[in-house]
């Protein structure tokens, strides 16, 4: 009978126990979460003011990042949407520090995941922030460059930079994000390399004349030299 | 039918006999090939539940020539939006709406304020305004018509002739405004009969010839809502944002453009619209405050031209202009009587009186501050501060329109 009893009440105990050993882990997660919200609210209230101190948004407004966030159909202030992403990035790193907190083997292994890809996203915002300056710099160089030419789709030439050098920075942000790295790597190949092989064929197929012609002047230009040579004598 | 008298220094065209209106659309819908024509429509919610603009959109649906029309609707929820839509959706041409009040141009209108932009308030001039930007984000019109929409006399052929001086390229006009006379069983359009005409004479009498003020006397009808440009004009002309945007428009326009490229078009052979009360009693509403904003207008762009504004001019000028208006009611008395219609004489002695009140309190407002209201900046100053605006503007409303 008493075999019986303990065969009940081992299981309870442990379990007992087990809540006793995760009790303060919870505990302790719960109070995480709610330093962390708050602090989450306080740095997001601090950072939308200083950025509406630095005119944030009036300069977003100039360099064209108000209006990518258009394109992305965001249509409140930027130093609002930077202060929402800082706040829910702060959530997030909230919530796995808190699950940390538990220490369960499972969600501890999802946590370092995590922890160690942040340093990704913020390579690849950088590249993202980088590369929309220096793509928008170098097409309108493009475009002022060919205007002043004289070449007559300027314009055409300058988007058509743009959106390559688009295609080049989004191909490097999901290669670092680790987004299907292999699949974006052979688009990209396969995108470039046509882009390449087109060009190649159009000026090739395109310049036969205009070589040939080349060509021709070069060697009729040494023929004369050579009856040049000739003559004195 | 008129006469063919050429008024002042800029071309009247009259309405001669009765011109074909087919002819004329078919002539529009050969220049609209190259210079395509946008009509912006600045219109109220409430404009919609009136009797004017079910027959606008009737009419406008039997027109072929426009390329695009911008239709910026003011007061006006999102279902409402939704309503009007529908409403336009019998015209054939590409109609877009301007939601004022939606959230996304309302962050456009954020925009333009947190860049230092002031763009003023709600009303006709900030709407308008808006709506030539739009166009010029699209880039696909090289002409810009525009009529209120609360005309409840509205013809097709209106539009004709206001478009068609401005879209003949063989004619070289860059703005050109309509006329019309407004008349009932009675005469109305008391401002520019009685406000308007009686104080550029009477500046003209203290000021002496003035480039600006011959300018002004030249337009039958300085105060018509109805006119049509150049995106050329409409990129570079700034423009009031309160009741100072007829008059505000034509100072730009001359000071932008020659006289010689500017007319005015006989557009309808009778107008009518919606009647503002004098309000003879309060100044910040109806015609009182319709008649500050224009005399601040005036004594602005006059002062802006080198005129010095003196009390002692100030003075002269409420004298001078109250024995002109007076003048002017006798000659209306006699123009409506051989012509049988209605004239109260004392109700347009009592509107000359409110006028030469509103006179002193514009000329009291000018005098504490000569800038007064200032003009909303043009398109090109706007696109040097803020690139990309265009593509933002053009972005809002074709999100609003999806």
């Amino acid at each position: 009978m008493e075999n019986f009893i303990n065969l009940i009440l081992d299981p309870l105990n442990a379990l007992f126990f087990k809540f006793k050993v995760f009790m303060p882990n919870l505990l302790a997660m719960l109070v995480i979460l709610t330093i962390g919200i708050l602090l989450a609210l306080i740095i997001k209230r601090i950072l939308v003011k200083f950025l509406a101190a630095i005119n944030f948004d009036s300069w977003s407004d100039r360099k064209g990042f108000t209006k990518l966030m258009r394109k992305g159909d965001l249509w409140s202030k930027p130093t609002a949407i930077l202060g929402a992403i800082v706040f829910w990035m702060l959530i997030i790193i909230t919530l796995m520090s808190g699950l940390n907190a538990l220490q369960i083997t499972a969600i501890d292994q999802l946590v370092n995941q995590f922890f160690s890809y942040i340093p990704r996203i913020f390579s690849a915002a950088m590249i993202l922030i980088i590369g929309h300056l220096l793509s928008g710099f170098i097409s309108r160089a493009v475009l002022i460059t060919a205007a002043n030419s004289g070449f007559h789709y300027a314009k055409l030439l300058a988007e058509a930079v743009h959106t390559l050098l688009i295609v080049l920075i989004l191909a490097m942000i999901m290669e670092q994000l680790q987004i299907a790295p292999v699949i974006v790597l052979a688009a990209f190949s396969i995108i470039f390399g046509g882009i390449v092989i087109a060009l190649a064929i159009a000026f090739g197929v395109g310049g036969i004349d205009a070589a040939k012609r080349i060509i021709e002047q070069e060697a009729i230009s040494k023929r004369e030299e050579v009856n040049d040579e000739i003559e004195p004598l | 039918m008129t006469d063919f008298y050429q008024t002042g220094i800029i071309t009247t065209l009259h309405q001669l006999g009765k011109p074909s209106l087919e002819r004329l659309e078919s002539e529009l819908y050969g220049f609209s090939k190259t210079r395509p024509i946008a009509l912006v429509l600045p219109s109220l919610y409430s404009e919609f539940e009136g009797p004017a603009m079910p027959g606008i959109v009737q009419e406008l649906a039997k027109v072929k020539y426009l390329n695009e029309i911008v239709l910026v609707l003011d007061k006006a929820s999102e279902k409402e939006f939704q309503k009007v839509r529908e409403f336009m959706s019998p015209i054939s041409t590409e109609v877009k709406i301007v939601h004022n009040d939606g959230k996304r141009i309302s962050e456009i209108y954020e925009t333009f304020a947190r860049n230092g932009f002031n763009v003023g308030e709600r009303g006709k001039g900030r709407s308008v305004w808006l709506a030539y930007g739009y166009v010029l984000a699209r880039g696909k019109s090289d002409v810009i018509a525009l009529h209120d929409c609360d005309i409840v006399t509205y013809n097709r052929e209106l539009l004709a002739r206001l478009c068609y001086p401005v879209a003949n390229p063989n004619l070289d006009y860059v703005f050109c405004k309509g006329y019309y006379s407004r008349i009932s069983n009675k005469m109305n359009g008391r401002v520019t009969r009685l406000l308007v005409t009686p104080l550029i004479r009477s500046l003209l009498q203290l000021v002496g010839p003035h480039p600006f003020l011959a300018f002004l006397d030249s337009f039958r009808y300085p105060l018509a809502g109805e006119f049509c440009m150049t995106t050329d004009l409409a990129r570079v002309n700034r423009i009031p944002w309160d009741w100072g945007l007829e008059v505000g428009s034509l100072a730009e326009v001359h000071r932008n453009y020659s006289p010689r490229r500017v007319c005015q078009v006989d557009i309808a052979a009778n107008y009518d619209h919606k009647h503002q009360v004098l309000s003879a009693e309060d100044a910040s509403k109806g015609l009182m405050k319709m008649t500050v904003d224009i005399c601040k207008s005036i004594f602005r762009t006059l002062a802006s031209e080198g005129v010095v504004f003196s009390d002692g001019l100030f003075k002269s000028l409420l004298v001078s202009y109250l024995r002109h208006a007076e003048d002017t009611i006798m000659k209306y008395e006699a123009d409506a009587a051989i012509n049988g219609l209605k004239f109260d004489r004392h109700e347009e002695a009592m509107a000359v009186e409110a006028f030469t009140r509103a006179i002193g309190m514009a000329t009291q407002v000018f005098m504490e501050n000569p800038l007064t209201t200032p003009l909303i900046p043009n398109w090109n100053r706007v696109t040097s501060a803020i690139p990309d605006i265009f593509e933002m503007l053009q972005l809002a409303v074709d999100s609003d329109n999806e």
